[in-house]
Formats: structure tokens, C-alpha cells, sequence
């Protein structure tokens, strides 16, 4: 059996996440702002009695901001035990590709600043994989052509514990 | 001695004789003179018988003369009385006729009031169809505005039609998510159910259309109706051709009459004006040669010829007053179809002002009708401002869905992370999340696409809302033209009365007018009678005259007379000839111009003849017109059949709706509540498409009452048409009527004229009768005279003849005594001679 991804949309794009790494769905409340934080980190919310950063993916992908609305999304993702929350436009749907997940084009891979590692089509819809640690990293790295996955333990400083 | 006394003796004796014989001489020359006197005394006897005989004779025929005399001045005097009587009777005949002319000119004068209050009335009329011509404009106005008033409740409608295919579309939506969404279903049903009404509603809507045809086809119908009374106009307009055709006749015969009046007139006035000359040249002879009789004779038979022309003008007056009295039964006749035509325009009148009170209760039931409108719009406005309300609320219950489809997702998602965590012990729930996600998100794309359509709905809802404010505002105006309609049309009927009131007025001078000529008619018999009357007195006195100058005939000794009497004739005659060279100078005239009038007559028809081609040509494009709105209904027969089709259709649709909605159930409250909602709003959508179908089906009816107040008005036109016609008939009634009025009065003074010269023609003639009287009774006079002398001198003759015979009596018995006496004287000398014998011896001897 294929894995099971689950569906992000910002901006009309369709970000996928193997849920594997997400721990749950939650509804987007308003974050708690943190100082010092980097610019695209909307704060801390509480989630299941923890607190939990989150990343406005709009933020982070240095698209315009929106106004929240019922879909909005925080996705819980869970990297070893760490909690991270991923601020989505939507996210209502979860995916099951028959394909091969390949390597993204050069051309996406530069314009999504290597925030995605993986593309895949799946009923005539493109979905991009996203590249969690980058995406939690450092904003200094996104200009990095490296697409692999680090454990991006220096780059975890960005992010409050 | 005895010798001596012898001789004495002797001597004695011989004296004694010569004495005897001296006697004798003497007794043989009286004897002589005794008998030449008794015969001289005879022949003058004889004389005086003759003379006496003469003289008797003369008496005699003096006597006669005078009888002759006597019955001539008798039959001169009953003549006289005759004259008399012809003078007092043309006196009266003169009076009569001057009264005639009199209540011919009071006629003329009402008959001028009449053409007046016509004239009054024909403006009255031509205010009256300018009134009307308003009102149509008005009712036209009321007809645009009925029209806006149906075309917004036609959108209005329209508007409904599209809130209600937004609702059928919720419902289609709802179908296909039928199948996850059965609350939505249910809306669905409910609106199956709608549409199910939607198609009785449509069959409604089929059943109106068939209403419309029927309309049409009425329209078509009273089209139809509008090219029949084309016909019948053009029927009235060949009538009136005709009529004109009739007139340019009446003109002719008019032209004719006029004519041979004009030259009958003529020739009588000179004829009589010839007579009463010669009559006056007769009365001087008459004065002149009253001495003889020859001249009597001459103006006797005079006299005779002028009685005669007297019995020929009082013929001529009997015929004149004919010819009168046929033109005042003409006019009489003319009253009467005068009186009649009044009586019509009196009935139009009324017919107008029926169909004008008729045309202002349908005006009543339009603004009614406007007032209804008016409340269902009001109604329909409420009922759209609570479906405004209705969906808010479903709004809502749509947002509340939303929400509630979002947490389902969201919660579905994370029980799908969760199955796919638990690996293979989770695989079955993770199903079941998976098909609680997908019906979560066709449940929210439901949701999504219900709200899409109420907002679109709102926005119908608020295009409703204007529209009912303009069809409110449009039945306001309709209500504000209606009452304008209803004004103008009491401003109507006040002017129908005032019609009415003129036509009454008419009627009654038309009924005084007949009074009147029914009075001209009374008198002019009158006339007619008197005329007759004279004739038969002119006729008697010609009688008499005749007589009299076949008893003057007797007397005429002269043909000089006679020839004089000719040559005056001849003189007339030249005199009349020449007239009449005139007369037929002016004859000519006349015919010309009658020939002109002819030809203007004959103009006259011609156009009427136009006046028929072009009335002939309306009544094709009537037809025309009729043909077309018989396609229209043709057409709205078609509209009909696709209507039944478009409702066979939605039959089948609702079917079809019903079917799919029973295969669905009710499962969520929320669903259930919009559905509720729905049903709700499709209850009010059906209120509404209700008062829309109201409003429709009042503007319908508006516009049918607008156009029956039209077709009022179009009748009421005709009618007023039919008003001004009669009035220019009535027009033309009085124009013939003054004319034969005028004709009649020309007549009149003709006949007037002639009247006073035969007045005074046998007023000369009186005089001339009474001259002759006193001649006759101066001769009778004299003839007495003649007798008596006559008589006299016959008696003196007898008497003489008596004395004469007395004187020869006494010469007979002188003879007889004379010769008595020479018998005794012979005796006496005898005795002598025997006495002297014997004495002398021979005395004896001797």
C-alpha cells in the first residue's frame, strides 16, 4: 500500500506532507506571538496541553497574507518529538499517490526557493512535497540549492523549543 | 097792272134766279171745296193713321230698345257685382297671399333659428368629439400605462420565474447530492413538490394563454365588427352619395321649375300688364264713344276678351296656388323628415350618452381594477421583503452547516492520520473516516453552492422589491389617468346633456316649424279655395260677357271697330312677341346657368363617387387589418401549443423530481431545518409568484377593461361621428328647405304681383263697368225720353187723326148738307122757272 500524504493548500497551490509526520489537524485560533522570533514564525498555540510554534507558510513562502477564515489550518507535524504547527489556507483533503513521487523540475525547484522536494500527479492535480526541515529551518538557508534532507539541528535555533 | 106787277114779278123772279143760280154756283164750288177738303181731309186722315201707325211702331221698338237697354244694364250691373266680387276676392286672395308670405318669412326666420341651433349643435358635437378625442388620448395613456403596469408585472413575474429557477437549480444541486445530502433531498422534495405546483401553475399560466387567444380572437371578433361598421359607413357614405345624387336632381328639377316659373311669371305680368293697357285704352274708348252703342258693342266685347284673360289669371292663380300648395306640402314633408332626422340625432345623442355613461363605469372598474393592483402588489412587496428575511435565515442555517462540515473534515482528517498510525488495526476506520471526510466536503460544496444561490436569490428578491415599487407607482398613474378618464368623461356627459338639450330644442323649433308649415299649407288651400272661387266667378263673368257680346254682337254695325280692335291686338301682340323674344333672352340665361348648376351637380356626384371608392378602400383595409389580427391569433394559438408543450414538459420534469425526491430521506436536523427553510421560502416564492400572477391577471384584465374603454371610445366616436353627420344632414335638410322656402317666397311674391295686377286690373274693369253703367242708365235715360216724346207725339197724332176724323165727319155731313142744299136750290130754281114760265109765257122758255 502506497503512502498516505496529507494535503496543504496555500495560495492555490497543493503542498502534501507524508502523515506520517502529522500528528493532527487543528483549527487556526489566532497564535500567541513570541518575541524575537524569526518573521515567518505567528507565534505559539496551545494544543493538546502543549505549546506548540507555529509557521505561517504564507509568511514563510513570501506570499501576501490573507485574512483567516473557517478553513484555515494549523498542521500539526511531529519530527522526532518535536512539535511544529504549519499554517495552511486549507487543508481538507488526504492523499494516497499511485505514482513515484520524483524530484521537482529546476525551474520549481528555484521558484519554491527549495522548500519542495518531490512533485507527484495524482488525478490531474500536481502536489508538491514539502520540505519539513527546511520549512522549520533557518529563513537564512532557503537560498541553499542542497535538496536533501538534513537532521537541521543548527538551523533549529530559529524555532523556540 | 099784273103787267107791271107781272113784269115786276118778272124782274123778281129773274133776280131770284140769278140770286139762286149765284147760289147754286156758289154751293157747286163749296161742294167742290167740300170734297177736295173731305179728300184732302181723308188723305190727312190716312196721314195720320200712318204717322200714328209710325209712331206706334217707333214706340215699339223704342220700347224694345229700351228692354234691350234695361237687360244690358242689368246684365252690365250683375257683371258689375261680379267684378265686385272677383276684386274683393282677389282683395282677400291678396291678403291671404301677403299673410302667406308673412308666415313664409316667420318660417323663413325660424327656420333660420333652426340652422342656427343646428349650427350650435354641430359645434356642440365637433366640442363633443374633441372630448372624446381626449378621452381616447387618455385612455390611450391609461392603455401605455396598463401596458407598463402588465410588462412590470410581467418582469415581476419574470422575476419570480428566475427566484424560482434559482430554487429549482438549489433543488437540482440538491438532487445530485442526494445521495449523501438527504436533508437537501428533502428541500428537493418539497420542491418537486413545488415544481409540481409549478406545473398546475403552468398549466394555469396554458389555461390564461388560452384566455389571451381568446382575447385575441375577441379582438379579431370586434375587428371584425370595426370592418363591419366600415361596411355600414361605407353604406351610410353611398347614402350619402346617393343623397347628394338626389340633391344634385332636386337642383335640377329645381332649376327646371324655376325656369318655366320664371317665364310663366314673366309672361303673365307682361301679358297682364298688355290687358289692363288695352283694358284702359277699351275704358276710354268706352268713355269716348259712350254715345253709340257701337262703341258700347266695341268695349262690351272688350270687355268679354278681358274677362276672359280675368278666368285665364284666375286659372293661372288656381294653378299658382297649386304649384303653392304642393311646395308647402313639399315643405311640410321636408318638416317632417326633418322632425325625423332630429328624432335620430335625439337617439344618437342618447346613445352616445349611454355609451358614455357605459364607458365611465368601465373607467369605475379600471380604477377599481388600479386600486386592486395596487393592494396585491403591497402584498407581493410584503411577501418578498419576508422571503428577504426567510433567506437570511438560511444563511444562516447555511453557515451553521459549513462549520459544521469543516469540523467533520477536520475531525475525519485526523481520524484518517490516527487509522493510518495504527497501520493495518486501523485500515477500517480509516475507511470510514475517509467516506465521512468526502460526504463532510460535498456537504460543504453543497452548502457552498446553497449559499451562492440565496445570496442570488437576495439580489432577485431586492429586483422584486423595485419592481413592485414601480408596478405600485405605474398602478398609481393608471389610477390617476383612470380618474382623468373618468373626469373628462362626466366633462362628456355635461357635454351630451348640453347635445341633448340642443337637440331638444330643435325638435321643438322643428315641431313649431311644422306647426307652421302645416298653418302655410291650411292657408294656402285657403288660397287654393278663393282662387277656385274667382276662377269660377271669372268664369261666370266670362259667361256673362260672352252673352253679353253675343247680344252687343246685334249691335255692332261697324267692322271698323272690330278692325281697330285687331290692329290694338296686333300691337299687343307685336308688344308680346317682343316680350316674349326677351323672356326667352332670360330663358336662355337661366338655362345656361341651371346647365352650370347641373354640371356642379354632376361634380358633386363624381366626388361622391370618390367619396364611395375611398370608403370601399377603407373597408378592404379593415379587412386587411382583421386578416392580420387573425394571424395574430393564429400566433397566439401557436404560443398556446408550445405553452401546453413547455407544461407537458415541466409535467414530466416534476415527475421526474418526484421520483428522484422519494428515493431520498430525511437525515440531518440542519438540512431538515433549511429544507423547512426552503419549503418556507418556496411557500412564499409561491405567495409571490401568487400576487405576481394576481397583478398579472390583473393587468389583463386592465388592459382588457382598457381595451373595452377603447373599443367604448371607438363606438362612442362612431356615435359622434354619426352625431356630426346628421348635423351636417340636418345642415343640408335646412339648406333644401330654405331653398324650396326661397323658392316658395319668390312664388309667393310672384304670384303676389299677379294677384295686385288682376286687383287692379278688375279694379279698372269696376270702374270701366260702372262708367259703362252710367252710360248705359244716361242712354236708358234718354231712350225713356225718346218714348215718352214719342209716345206724345203719337197721341197728338191720334188726336189730330180723331179731329180729322171728326172734321171730315163735319165736311161729310157739310157735303151732305151742301148737296142738300143744291138739291133744294135746284128745287128752289125749278120752281122759278115753272113760276116764271107763266107769267111770261116764255119765260118758261128759257
Amino acid at each position: 500500500m502506497s503512502t498516505l500524504y496529507v494535503v496543504l493548500e496555500v495560495a492555490d497551490a497543493a503542498y502534501i506532507l507524508p502523515a506520517s509526520e502529522v500528528r493532527e489537524l487543528e483549527t487556526f485560533a489566532g497564535a500567541t506571538p513570541v518575541p524575537a522570533a524569526a518573521a515567518f514564525v505567528a507565534g505559539v498555540v496551545h494544543i493538546r496541553g502543549r505549546v506548540v510554534p507555529v509557521v505561517d507558510l504564507r509568511r514563510r513562502f513570501g506570499l501576501p497574507a490573507v485574512e483567516r477564515t473557517l478553513e484555515t489550518r494549523v498542521v500539526v507535524t511531529e519530527v522526532g518529538d518535536r512539535l511544529v504547527g504549519l499554517v495552511a489556507d486549507r487543508a481538507r483533503e488526504l492523499v494516497r499517490p499511485a505514482a513515484e513521487i520524483t524530484p521537482p523540475p529546476r525551474v520549481i525547484a528555484e521558484q519554491t526557493l527549495g522548500f519542495v522536494k518531490g512533485i507527484v500527479e495524482l488525478d490531474k492535480r500536481i502536489y508538491l512535497l514539502l520540505d519539513l526541515d527546511r520549512i522549520i529551518g533557518e529563513e537564512q538557508d532557503h537560498g541553499e540549492r542542497d535538496l536533501h534532507l538534513d537532521d537541521g539541528g543548527p538551523r533549529r535555533r530559529a524555532l523556540p523549543r | 097792272m099784273a103787267n107791271e106787277t107781272s113784269t115786276s114779278t118778272t124782274a123778281g123772279l129773274d133776280a131770284a134766279h140769278s140770286r139762286a143760280e149765284r147760289v147754286a154756283r156758289t154751293l157747286q164750288a163749296t161742294l167742290g171745296t167740300a170734297k177736295s177738303a173731305a179728300e184732302s181731309l181723308e188723305r190727312a186722315a190716312t196721314n195720320g193713321e200712318e204717322r200714328a201707325r209710325a209712331g206706334e211702331d217707333v214706340r215699339r221698338a223704342v220700347e224694345s230698345l229700351v228692354a234691350g237697354v234695361e237687360q244690358t244694364s242689368v246684365a252690365i250691373g250683375s257683371m258689375a257685382r261680379m267684378q265686385a266680387s272677383v276684386a274683393e276676392s282677389a282683395r282677400s286672395l291678396q291678403g291671404l297671399s301677403e299673410s302667406n308670405v308673412a308666415g313664409v318669412e316667420q318660417l323663413s326666420r325660424s327656420i333660420e333659428s333652426t340652422r342656427k341651433d343646428a349650427a350650435l349643435l354641430a359645434s356642440s358635437v365637433e366640442e363633443g368629439a374633441a372630448t372624446i378625442e381626449q378621452t381616447t388620448r387618455s385612455v390611450r395613456g391609461v392603455a401605455t400605462n396598463a401596458e407598463d403596469l402588465a410588462a412590470a408585472a410581467e418582469e415581476l413575474l419574470a422575476t419570480c420565474s428566475q427566484t424560482s429557477n434559482g430554487i429549482r437549480e438549489l433543488s437540482a444541486r440538491g438532487e445530485a447530492n442526494a445521495s449523501t445530502i438527504e436533508q437537501v433531498a428533502a428541500t428537493l422534495e418539497q420542491m418537486a413538490k413545488g415544481i409540481v405546483r409549478l406545473a398546475q401553475d403552468a398549466r394555469d399560466v396554458g389555461e390564461r394563454m388560452g384566455k389571451v387567444t381568446t382575447d385575441v380572437e375577441a379582438v379579431g371578433r370586434s375587428l371584425g365588427e370595426v370592418a363591419r361598421d366600415a361596411t355600414e359607413m361605407s353604406s351610410s357614405v353611398e347614402e350619402t352619395a346617393s343623397t347628394t345624387e338626389e340633391l344634385a336632381r332636386s337642383i335640377r328639377t329645381a332649376a327646371d321649375q324655376a325656369k318655366a316659373l320664371q317665364a310663366d311669371a314673366a309672361e303673365a305680368a307682361s301679358a297682364v300688364t298688355e290687358i289692363a293697357a288695352s283694358v284702359e285704352e277699351v275704358a276710354a274708348t268706352a268713355e269716348k264713344s259712350a254715345a253709340t252703342i257701337d262703341a258700347n258693342a266695341a268695349s262690351i266685347e272688350q270687355l268679354s276678351r278681358s274677362a276672359i284673360a280675368s278666368a285665364r289669371a284666375a286659372d293661372e292663380i288656381r294653378q299658382r296656388s297649386g304649384v303653392s300648395a304642393t311646395a308647402a306640402a313639399d315643405l311640410e314633408k321636408t318638416s317632417r323628415r326633418l322632425s325625423t332626422s332630429t328624432e335620430t340625432a335625439k337617439a344618437a345623442s342618447e346613445r352616445v350618452s349611454s355609451t358614455a355613461r357605459e364607458g365611465g363605469a368601465v373607467v369605475t372598474k379600471s380604477i377599481a381594477g388600479f386600486v386592486k393592483i395596487r393592494g396585491a402588489i403591497s402584498e407581493a412587496a410584503t411577501v418578498i421583503k419576508e422571503m428577504g428575511k426567510r433567506s437570511e435565515e438560511i444563511g444562516d442555517f447555511v453557515q451553521t452547516i459549513n462549520l459544521i462540515a469543516d469540523r467533520t473534515n477536520l475531525l475525519s482528517l485526523n481520524a484518517s492520520i490516527e487509522a493510518a498510525r495504527a497501520g493495518e488495526h486501523g485500515r477500517g476506520f480509516a475507511v470510514v473516516a475517509e467516506e465521512i471526510r468526502a460526504l463532510a466536503d460535498r456537504a460543504a460544496t453543497a452548502s457552498g453552492d446553497i449559499g451562492k444561490v440565496i445570496r442570488s436569490l437576495q439580489g432577485t428578491s431586492r429586483d422584486a422589491m423595485s419592481a413592485t415599487a414601480e408596478g405600485v407607482r405605474a398602478a398609481e398613474e393608471g389610477s390617476t389617468l383612470a380618474a382623468e378618464a373618468d373626469r373628462a368623461l362626466s366633462s362628456i356627459l355635461g357635454g351630451i346633456e348640453g347635445v341633448a338639450t340642443g337637440v331638444r330644442e330643435v325638435s321643438a323649433a322643428m315641431d313649431e316649424q311644422l306647426r307652421l308649415a302645416q298653418t302655410v299649407s291650411g292657408s294656402t288651400s285657403e288660397v287654393t279655395e278663393h282662387a277656385r272661387r274667382v276662377a269660377i266667378a271669372a268664369e261666370e263673368q266670362a259667361t256673362a260677357s260672352q252673352s253679353l257680346s253675343r247680344g252687343s254682337a246685334e249691335m255692332r254695325r261697324s267692322a271698323k271697330q272690330t278692325s281697330e280692335a285687331t290692329a290694338e291686338q296686333a300691337r299687343a301682340l307685336r308688344e308680346l312677341v317682343k316680350i316674349a323674344g326677351r323672356l326667352r333672352g332670360s330663358a336662355e340665361q337661366v338655362s345656361s346657368a341651371t346647365a352650370e348648376q347641373a354640371a356642379a351637380a354632376g361634380q358633386l356626384a363624381r366626388t361622391a363617387q370618390q367619396m364611395r371608392t375611398i370608403t370601399h378602400r377603407t373597408a378592404s383595409a379593415m379587412n386587411e387589418q382583421s386578416s392580420v389580427v387573425e394571424t395574430v391569433a393564429t400566433s397566439a394559438k401557436e404560443v398556446l401549443t408550445s405553452t401546453s408543450r413547455a407544461i407537458a414538459g415541466l409535467g414530466e420534469q416534476s415527475k421526474g423530481a418526484v421520483e428522484v425526491a422519494r428515493a431520498m430521506d430525511v437525515a440531518r436536523k440542519e438540512a431538515v431545518a433549511s429544507s423547512r427553510a426552503v419549503v418556507e421560502q418556496s411557500k412564499a416564492l409561491r405567495q409571490l409568484e401568487e400576487a405576481s400572477r394576481q397583478v398579472a391577471l390583473l393587468s389583463t384584465e386592465v388592459r382588457k377593461a382598457t381595451g373595452e374603454q377603447a373599443k367604448a371610445i371607438v363606438s362612442l366616436s362612431a356615435a359622434s361621428e354619426e352625431s356630426k353627420r346628421i348635423a351636417r344632414q340636418n345642415a343640408r335638410a335646412l339648406d333644401e328647405q330654405t331653398n324650396t322656402l326661397r323658392m316658395l317666397a319668390g312664388n309667393l311674391v310672384k304670384q303676389n304681383l299677379t294677384i295686385a295686377s288682376v286687383a287692379s286690373a278688375t279694379s279698372e274693369h269696376t270702374a270701366g263697368t260702372e262708367q259703362l253703367l252710367a252710360a248705359i242708365a244716361e242712354m236708358r235715360g234718354r231712350a225713356r225720353e225718346i218714348a215718352a216724346l214719342i209716345a206724345q207725339q203719337a197721341k197728338a197724332v191720334a188726336e189730330l187723326a180723331m179731329e180729322i176724323r171728326a172734321t171730315t165727319a163735319g165736311v161729310a155731313a157739310v157735303r151732305a148738307s151742301t148737296e142738300e142744299n143744291g138739291r133744294d136750290l135746284r128745287a128752289v130754281l125749278s120752281a122759278i122757272d115753272e113760276a116764271r114760265v107763266p107769267l111770261t109765257g116764255n119765260g118758261g122758255a128759257r
